[in-house]
């Protein structure tokens, strides 16, 4: 301990600025969403119960401004004293993970209780839950780096840690997110360099987790049978997939411009401004302007990585990689929706799509990774 | 310091080209569906966005083959609303419904409906239309449509067909030119958002329908005018089942006249009876057609060379044929003549022998070069085919039977459309109703030209055959035909119709006659088809010959064919020449006067009313007396009253009435049926004639008629000696 902290001071001293180009690929990803949430979102918000066309560009532009100033503040905040608050932090996920459940406590939409009510605000407990989740993995693993190869000390407990929360999660439920934070985490354990064969068997065992969740519960069967035949119910459960497969296919190369996106705009999309918004991108930017999301993505991932792998401690690289991998994860998971790639589950397109909760730990995710790239080795 | 180790270094470069490979993968799935299915996809999406109301398009119109105008489309404009247009529709309600005559509450229901397109009225009629825009009253258009129009509606209608509320052909040409007369329809089309709300910049547009084409038939509105008098004619003196002209060009094919009877009006046909237009006679009413066919028995015998027209034949008044003798129509036969005489004669036991001579083969090859037991394909639906029997089954006496038509089934088409080959010179042609479809502006888009189907007979031969046609119109059975200026040649015929059962129906006949004229070059080829005329007359040289007559007279002037002076005449009309045949004189006393001319005209005799009254007091001759087919049946009448003072009446014979008919019988004499069973009265108690006093019941026992071969004579020609 008493060494880290001797090292740390010492690096403290060699603080550089940060990832120019990871940050300019988050404003720029983030401005993006910030039009597209309102160019989506207009003609929606004109009529009852909103009556106000500007009502989500408002509320996520709120959002932005919260979500970048913790951005700025985690920049500045040296990331391995989150270690002291690993465990702590782990703890305040699980409870409010378990009030959201409570009646009362948590609030129901479109029949699920993901959300706790702070005032005027709604707050999502899973995401603060990811992020702690990926702090403690982190701090776990980067304590004895060499044990991850053995399972029973290296793995398991971050994977039963991780599977609590998860169920947590589904009881909500949401399985979208359930599966993200379950895969940033044994991405997290790929990283730090658990044996290929536990991941073998891990995976083969998440599938069928995966197969069950998805057997167990009709709607997610209708979806997933509607992913491999939209046509079969197009009014019905086919509905998502082929209204934003017409939606893409609108926007051809260029788009059909700046809110001109009518298959989008006119409510035949659904979840428009949140997990569908890629298809009104590809419609109103088309290929162009989806290529570019998608290949600031990819800019992200790879200063993400760049930044883990540059890291000066296990920590911050691991800390690194897991933030990264979340972002990741979510962002092809989404497009693989939109895309029909995947069959259908709620997940939003960080920093584009409008939720508070999700873009403003997405944000703090990114003002930690941030800090950890100020320590890097030069290139 | 400790950095991450090397694994964890490689383990994080292969995540970053994992996720690289993903989402590169992702793009290409992006590229498929914007680029490749992006047509596809954008045309699904507008047409989810939008809805289509289809407007149809104007109805091509039919005009004779003078351009004459037969059918056409008139416009009518129809109201539509585009409710959220409607900006105070309890106002605009209030206006419109005294216009429209409709209810103010349900026309604000239409204009206040969660949609962006409804029908307000459709086919509204000028005055009406102008009254609305006068009003000009917000959200609300017009859209133009049309109704068929018939300036002659009881011309032609079985061939002209009508259309649906639609404006979709149903029958005749109208169904088979459908596709080419409805035209392309317009759309008005409007863009709405997914819960049915007009969204900004809608999309609001109007794509006009384009015009059908227009069809130019092979009709002429002036010789089809000449038929459909001629059939009203016939309908009036002879009250026939069926009666059928059809006029026909020889030389094209083309068909320039077709009228049957029943017919229809074409405003109307909803109210007439399915059967009468739902089926059009001319080609598809099958019958035998008697003496008309020996035509073609004579085309192939002399074709053939078993005979020639001088060669000797000699009727004896009927020949043997396997263990049947075939009658003549004439009792004691025509005696010795020549094969020209046997055709004026028409005599059957001539045409008998020649088909015997040709053989099965050569006369199957030949009717069936001219076309019988095939469709025609005639641009008409519903075309039978007539009914030949099976080549390999037919027997000799088949073959004797058929060569002077009978056990043959043709329709009237197949019979005028191969004597056509006959008068052109020997070709078959196909019949041919429509020769140009153009398009609105007028310009031919297709245009049929005569279609030869094959060579039936050589020129000379059919040269041959018209010439001992000619015979039969100057001095054979055929003179009612002979028409003053012109070489007419024809053939008369008269067939018994055949019965369900098979066999032939008593006292019921189908009258014909099929001709041309000019001989020498036909201009005109006609039939006229009486089917069951009524009162008595049925031979085709009396009932059909002279309407041939009278329709191809008035065609050939109106066609302007030069007469020829200082032709040949007919001596004298030809009348019956063979013995009436007896009818026994059915009871009609205490019958009211209806049902006794019912009953009288029915057994083929005629009735004299004297006096006044309505029910029947005495008839003259009685009943049961053998009278000649025809005679008139002097009637004594009184009114029931007078009958029924002495309280005892005479019990009638009510044997053949059905249950209302005999119910009506007694009512009217005061007395009561006690009937049993159903059918045509077929026993009763007391016997006719017997005396009861008034208010008796008389007790009537009804049977199911019988199948026409039981009742009737069976095949009258096929006798046993």
């Amino acid at each position: 301990m008493r060494d880290n902290l001797v090292g740390v001071d010492r690096m403290a001293l060699r603080r550089r600025p940060p990832d120019f180009i990871l940050f300019l690929t988050v404003l720029v990803l983030l401005g993006i969403g910030i039009v597209m949430v309102f160019s989506s979102s207009y003609y929606y918000a004109m009529f009852p119960p909103f009556n106000n066309p500007f009502h989500f560009l408002i509320r996520q532009s709120i959002w932005a401004l919260l979500g970048l100033t913790l951005m700025f503040a985690a920049m500045n905040y040296d990331y391995w004293r989150l270690k002291r608050w690993a465990v702590l932090l782990l703890a305040l996920a699980f409870a409010l993970l378990i009030a959201v459940l409570v009646p009362g406590i948590g609030v129901s939409k479109l029949g699920a209780q993901r959300w706790l009510n702070l005032g005027p605000l709604s707050f999502q407990p899973s995401e603060l839950a990811k992020l702690c989740l990926i702090i403690f993995t982190a701090y776990g693993l980067s304590r004895r780096p060499e044990q991850v190869t053995n399972f029973r000390r290296g793995m398991l407990p971050y994977l039963l840690v991780t599977g609590l929360a998860a169920g947590l999660i589904l009881m909500q439920p949401d399985l979208g997110t359930a599966v993200t934070i379950a895969a940033t985490i044994v991405l997290m354990l790929f990283a730090a360099g658990a044996s290929l064969v536990h991941l073998g068997i891990l995976g083969v065992f998440g599938a069928a987790a995966l197969a069950l969740a998805i057997w167990l519960e009709p709607y997610r069967m209708r979806r997933f049978l509607a992913f491999l035949d939209p046509e079969k119910d197009p009014s019905g459960s086919g509905w998502h997939i082929l209204n934003s497969l017409m939606s893409l296919g609108s926007g051809g190369l260029l788009g059909t411009g700046l809110g001109q996106g009518r298959h989008s705009k006119f409510l035949y999309l659904p979840e428009r401004q949140t997990d569908f918004i890629f298809a009104v991108i590809g419609e109103e930017l088309g290929f162009i302007g989806a290529s570019v999301v998608i290949i600031l993505f990819i800019i992200l991932i790879w200063r993400g990585l760049k930044v883990a792998i540059t890291a000066p401690d296990p920590f911050g690289s691991l800390l690194a990689a897991g933030i990264v991998s979340g972002i990741g994860i979510q962002a092809i998971i989404n497009i693989g929706v939109v895309t029909s790639s995947l069959p259908v589950t709620g997940i939003t397109l960080p920093f584009i799509s409008f939720g508070g909760t999700s873009l403003v730990f997405n944000l703090l995710g990114v003002g930690i990774l941030l800090n950890i790239s100020r320590y890097g080795a030069r290139q | 310091m400790r950095t991450a180790g090397v694994i964890t270094r490689r383990r994080m470069a292969v995540l970053l080209y994992l996720a690289t490979a993903a989402l590169l993968a992702l793009t290409g799935r992006l590229a498929w569906i914007q680029f490749a299915r992006g047509a596809e996809l954008q045309e699904k999406a507008l047409e989810l966005r939008t809805r289509d109301i289809p407007v149809e398009a104007k109805r091509g119109n039919i005009y004779d083959r003078n351009g004459q105008l037969l059918v056409t489309s008139v416009s009518a404009d129809s109201l539509y609303a585009i409710p959220y247009l409607v900006t105070d529709p309890q106002k605009v309600a209030a206006a419109l419904a005294p216009v429209l005559e409709m209810d103010a509450e349900r026309l604000q229901k239409i204009l206040t409906r969660r949609s962006c397109f409804e029908w307000v009225a459709r086919r509204l009629p000028p005055a009406t239309v102008e009254k609305i825009k006068k009003l000009n009253l917000p959200g609300l258009f017009f859209v133009e449509e049309s109704i068929r129009h018939y300036p002659l509606p009881t011309l032609a209608p079985h061939v002209l067909g009508f259309t649906g509320v639609d404006n979709q052909g149903l029958t005749g040409l109208e169904k088979v030119f459908d596709a080419q007369l409805r035209g392309v329809a317009g759309r008005i089309v409007v863009e709405q958002d997914a819960t049915g709300r007009d969204v900004p910049g809608a999309i609001h547009r109007y794509i006009p329908p384009r015009s059908g084409h227009d069809l130019v038939l092979t009709l002429d509105k002036t010789i089809q005018q000449f038929v459909e008098r001629e059939l009203d004619k016939i309908v009036a003196r002879y009250d026939p089942k069926l009666a059928v002209i059809i006029l026909m060009d020889p030389r094209t094919g083309e068909v320039l006249a077709m009228g049957n009877r029943p017919s229809f009006d074409l405003t109307g046909w909803m109210t007439a009876p399915q059967h009468v237009w739902d089926r059009n006679p001319a080609i598809w009413y099958n019958y035998e057609p008697g003496s008309t066919f020996k035509i073609f028995t004579m085309a192939a015998a002399l074709s053939e060379g078993v005979t020639r027209p001088g060669d000797r034949f000699y009727d004896p008044g009927y020949i043997k044929v396997a263990d049947r003798y075939i009658r003549c129509w004439a009792d004691g036969g025509h005696g010795s003549q020549t094969f020209e005489e046997v055709v004026m004669n028409s005599c059957n036991p001539g045409f008998v022998e020649v088909g015997l001579r040709l053989g099965k083969e050569r006369f199957y090859t030949y009717i069936k070069n001219f076309g019988f037991g095939s469709p025609t394909g005639i641009d008409l639906p519903g075309e039978a085919a007539g009914i030949l029997i099976d080549e390999k089954k037919a027997t000799n006496l088949n073959l004797a039977t058929m060569s002077i038509g009978q056990s043959v089934a043709v329709t009237p088409i197949q019979l005028l459309t191969a004597t056509c080959a006959v008068a052109n010179g020997g070709v078959l042609m196909r019949p041919q109703l429509v020769k140009e479809i153009r398009d609105p502006a007028g310009n031919v888009v297709a245009s049929f030209q005569p279609q030869p189907l094959r060579r039936v007979l050589s020129p000379q031969q059919a040269r041959q055959v018209a010439d001992l046609l000619c015979s039969v119109v100057l001095k054979g059975t055929g003179r009612n035909a002979f028409i003053e200026g012109y070489r007419v040649a024809g053939k008369t015929g008269t067939a018994q119709v055949v019965g369900e059962g098979g066999g032939y129906v008593s006292g019921k006949y189908v009258a014909s006659f099929v001709g041309f004229a000019p001989a020498d070059n036909p201009r005109v080829c006609a039939l006229v088809m009486v089917a069951e005329p009524k009162g008595g007359v049925y031979y085709g040289s009396q009932v059909a010959a002279p309407v041939f007559r009278e329709v191809v007279r008035d065609a050939l002037r109106y066609l302007k064919v030069p007469a020829t002076p200082g032709l040949d005449k007919p001596p004298s009309p030809f009348t019956y020449e063979e013995p009436q045949p007896k009818v026994r004189v059915p009871a009609v006393t205490n019958y009211p006067l209806e049902v006794a001319r019912k009953v009288l005209l029915e057994a083929g005799l005629g009735a004299v009313v004297q006096g006044e009254g309505k029910v029947v007091l005495r008839q003259t001759p009685v009943a049961g007396t053998e009278v000649a087919r025809g005679t008139a049946v002097v009637l004594d009448l009184a009114d029931p009253g007078v009958l029924t003072h002495e309280q005892v009446v005479t019990v009638p014979d009510l044997t053949g009435l059905t249950v209302t008919e005999a119910a009506e019988v007694l009512s009217s004499m005061g007395l009561e049926l006690e009937a049993s069973g159903v059918g045509q009265a077929a026993g009763q108690e007391p016997a006719p004639g017997t005396r009861v006093p008034r208010g008796n019941a008389v007790r009537v026992y009804f049977r199911p008629v019988h199948s026409p071969s039981a009742a009737g004579p069976a095949r009258e020609f096929v006798e046993r000696p």
